[in-house]
């Protein structure tokens, strides 16, 4: 019974380590904007903003993701994959140049930001395998 | 006793779950999955074969959240009653055996995506005529005790009875009835 006391301790100086509301709206999980930037994104080599985005819904489907929402003119794709856990993805095209498109993806898992950068790397790889192209990472 | 701030700590920790590896690589039971998923139509403008699927949604009682035509894709959702007699059986059988009330699942929410795309022809050219349907389905269950389930509703059978219906509504819109 000694130890009630220092276990309460911990657990409160564990809930004390929780951020309060507004650290949590802008969280960017301890990275630089430019070092998120770099591994969620990837460069296309093709002008075709439709193409990248319905190949984009289909990698999605076909990673099991019901599509949520999708946007031609702002070239954006938000998917949800529920399978006893809730994956959040949004992808967004943008044109880079005259020639080439700059992809990028941001997802969540459950109530987590997803900031491993094989995630994302695997992500590109099924999308390039959609597009038949190759993804180049940005400069 | 000595060992139960451990076992304290070692709880706090299994609340974190992580995503689980390889989430984003196409593996052979998905591309399994996409064959339920998918089928094609041929004789068919892209713009009719839309309007063929949301009215198949509309015969089962979804309620359209969302569309862009420009990139073929609608989404759906519908609240249904999840109740379920197997469960309902199961859990008064817990409770005469002193087990106390047992949640079982209250109602749920299903949603559904669905993509319309062309069917590219042997130079990689999109063929106006020709397209692929591919849906999927989701459901939320809600139990009695709040907790949610997520899951991804996978069988054959379903995605099956729902293409059979979307065949007829094609049907009926190329007749314009």
């Amino acid at each position: 019974m000694k130890l009630l006391f220092p276990i309460l301790i911990v657990c409160a100086s564990l809930l004390g380590g929780c951020a309060t509301t507004n650290q949590r709206v802008l969280d960017s999980g301890g990275e630089t904007q430019l070092q998120k930037r770099s591994y969620q994104s990837r460069i296309f080599e093709t002008a075709d903003k439709e193409k990248v985005l319905r190949a984009i819904i289909s990698t999605l489907q076909d990673l099991g993701f019901v599509i949520e929402r999708a946007d031609l003119m702002l070239g954006s794709v938000s998917g949800t994959k529920l399978d006893g856990h809730q994956i959040k993805i949004t992808v967004s095209v943008r044109s880079k140049g005259n020639d080439r498109m700059l992809v990028r993806a941001n997802a969540q898992f459950n109530i987590t930001p997803v900031e491993d950068p094989k995630q994302y790397q695997d992500f590109f790889v099924s999308l390039e395998k959609s597009l038949f192209l190759t993804a180049h990472a940005g400069e | 006793m000595k060992k139960l701030p451990i076992l304290l700590v070692a709880f706090l920790f299994t609340g974190c779950v992580t995503i689980p590896p390889n989430t984003f690589v196409v593996t052979p039971e998905l591309l399994q999955q996409r064959r339920f998923e998918t089928r094609r139509y041929d004789t068919i403008k892209e713009a009719d074969l839309i309007t063929a699927s949301a009215n198949v949604l509309q015969d089962l009682g979804f309620n359209l959240e969302n569309s862009e035509t420009k990139l073929g894709v609608l989404t759906a959702s519908k609240q249904r009653d999840a109740t379920d007699g197997g469960e309902v059986a199961a859990a008064i059988i817990v409770a005469l055996l002193g087990g106390g009330a047992m949640a079982i699942s209250k109602d749920q929410t299903i949603r559904v995506s669905l993509v319309v795309r062309p069917v590219n022809d042997s130079n990689g050219k999109a063929m106006t005529d020709s397209h692929f349907v591919r849906v999927s389905f989701q459901r939320l269950v809600r139990r009695t005790d709040n907790s949610v389930l997520a899951q991804t509703l996978r069988e054959p059978q379903l995605y099956q009875d729902f293409y059979e219906r979307v065949s007829k509504s094609v049907f009926l819109e190329a007749q314009k009835i």
